[in-house]
């Protein structure tokens, strides 16, 4: 309980500022939406649009118009932003220790190391909820004034829904990467490349159908906005397969942690 | 020159790691242009059926997304990003790298003057950066030859394309570097690195999307945005006078502080 009340306070800062950016990000946007909210005449124009050519910018499904349409689009990038949050967190929450010169002290402390482990993806775990959290909310109260058309809150949730197994993914996989790397500055750079290729290999995916199966190896493809306002549900196979990842990273982690030589 | 080799030999291994991830990305979207291309003539007689306005309100006006440099474009986005970030990275870590790792006191004690630390170090970096632009323009030159098929293109608007990719990468290496100094202490580069790189990346695709222009200015994304680029066949004034005064502006104010900055030496 010490290390997670200790790692909490560690993280306060930088959620603060994650927070401050998001309502910033919100606000504005928000904003923005007040030239599209149910205008009939930028509906017009946006009908009026090539299909192919509204595929690009994934408009085709969405009616940006209205709430959900802005957000199914929006929200891709909110999920990159956590996304790179959660694996910088999760591989800075135990590497940072020895950035810091501070592995000595922790581990001789009378917990076992399995224990500071858990611990810190607690804290972790709690420091992406609570940002994910925050988003949510604010989100639900600018989004009042526009009055959510039915259906909003539902797709909203299921959009807050699947960031959060991304970001636990993403998180998971940034604890295995700080707990098997010896020299600490190179997990975060290998947590940066699979930042971008698999965010990339999302973009490609759509080029050509010969890339068909990279919707498997990356995070971003797993719940595409426009199917879950389709269906409505998060696809079970990608719950199931992001559920996969999170615990072999995670055993993963603790077994190499326990018992590898720390950088002095 | 001592300080200079002692941080090329830490750079050039990442420039090149850089420089490949460049290629990749190259190769990684020129080896689906034809089968692209196959797809999109449907795209472009739609296209052209469309008013002006519209399609200039997506960065698309007179852009034929099946043409080379048309498709190239979207390519060109991803190697920015990938390029902002390894900028990012560099401008937040050089100067700051020496009192995170408790080195700092080391080195600026032996006989050397702060400008001479200040300078070999961006010099540096700078090289680094260089080389990764070099590598930039030879992978999207040997891709578009390998890939474009019988397609024509004009090697000029690539020129003109990659021209500008560095200063698109010292806009991002001096913001990063002008913050690491005015910070007391920076404990993580990466996360301000791509917190910088993501941001403007995110504010420069969503400004598109709702069509507002004034986010234009703020994102170098937007200042080289390779669309209106094909389009006018020249740079925005306005946008490259922004840049470059940024740049100056950041590595000036930059090199005064880290001169009289506080150093945090290990104790």
């Amino acid at each position: 309980m010490n290390i997670v009340a200790r790692e909490l306070r560690d993280g306060l800062k930088s959620m603060l500022t994650w927070c401050g950016i998001f309502t910033v990000l919100v606000i504005v946007y928000m904003t923005e939406f007040k030239a599209y909210a149910y205008n009939e005449d930028m509906l017009a124009i946006l009908d009026g649009m090539p299909e192919q050519l509204m595929d690009v910018f994934k408009m085709n499904s969405f009616n940006l118009t209205t709430l959900t349409g802005f957000y199914g689009i929006l929200f891709t990038y909110f999920a990159l932003m956590l996304s790179i949050q959660a694996i910088l967190k999760g591989n800075s929450i135990i590497s940072k220790e020895e950035r810091d010169k501070t592995v000595e002290f922790a581990l001789v402390m009378p917990v076992r190391r399995s224990r500071i482990i858990t611990a810190k993806t607690v804290a972790a775990v709690v420091n992406c909820i609570v940002i994910l959290g925050f988003l949510y909310g604010l989100i639900v109260i600018t989004a009042q004034q526009y009055m959510p058309e039915e259906g909003f809150t539902e797709f909203l949730w299921l959009l807050i829904l699947s960031t959060f197994i991304m970001q636990m993914v993403f998180m998971s996989i940034g604890i295995l990467l700080g707990c098997v790397n010896k020299r600490y500055k190179r997990g975060g750079y290998i947590g940066l490349g699979i930042i971008i290729t698999t965010y990339l290999l999302s973009i490609v995916t759509d080029l050509s159908d010969k890339f068909d199966f990279f919707k498997y190896i990356t995070p971003f493809k797993y719940f595409d906005t426009l199917a879950i306002k389709t269906d409505m549900k998060l696809s079970l196979l990608y719950v199931v397969i992001s559920i996969a990842i999170v615990a072999v990273s995670l055993t993963a982690g603790y077994i190499t942690y326990r018992r590898r030589d720390l950088y002095i | 020159m001592n300080i200079y080799k002692r941080e090329m030999r830490t750079k050039l291994v990442s420039a090149a790691i850089w420089s490949a991830s460049v290629f990749g990305i190259v190769i990684l979207f020129m080896s689906v242009f034809s089968a692209f291309t196959q797809s999109t003539d449907m795209i472009d007689m739609i296209m052209q059926n469309y008013p002006e306005e519209l399609l200039q309100a997506f960065g698309m006006s007179g852009v034929d997304i099946g043409s080379v440099a048309g498709y190239f474009s979207m390519c060109l986005l991803f190697v920015q990003l990938t390029l902002a970030v390894q900028s990012s990275i560099y401008g937040f870590s050089v100067l700051s790298e020496e009192e995170r790792d408790m080195t700092a006191d080391f080195l600026l004690t032996r006989p050397v003057t702060r400008t001479k630390v200040y300078f070999s170090k961006i010099l540096a970096s700078l090289t680094a950066m260089v080389i990764t632009w070099a590598a930039t323009w030879g992978s999207t030159f040997f891709n578009i030859e390998v890939f474009s098929g019988n397609k024509e293109y004009d090697p000029a608007i690539f020129v003109k394309m990659m021209a500008v990719i560095i200063l698109f990468q010292l806009f991002f290496f001096s913001t990063g570097l002008v913050i690491s100094v005015i910070l007391k202490k920076i404990r993580g580069v990466l996360a301000y690195a791509m917190s910088l790189a993501f941001g403007m990346y995110m504010i420069s695709s969503i400004g598109s999307i709702i069509r507002e222009e004034t986010l234009g200015y703020l994102t170098p994304f937007k200042y080289f945005e390779p669309n209106s680029l094909i389009i006018k066949g020249r740079y925005e004034p306005v946008m490259l006078i922004i840049c470059c005064s940024v740049i100056v502006a950041a590595m000036v104010s930059s090199y005064i502080l880290y001169i009289r900055r506080n150093i945090h030496a290990a104790s």
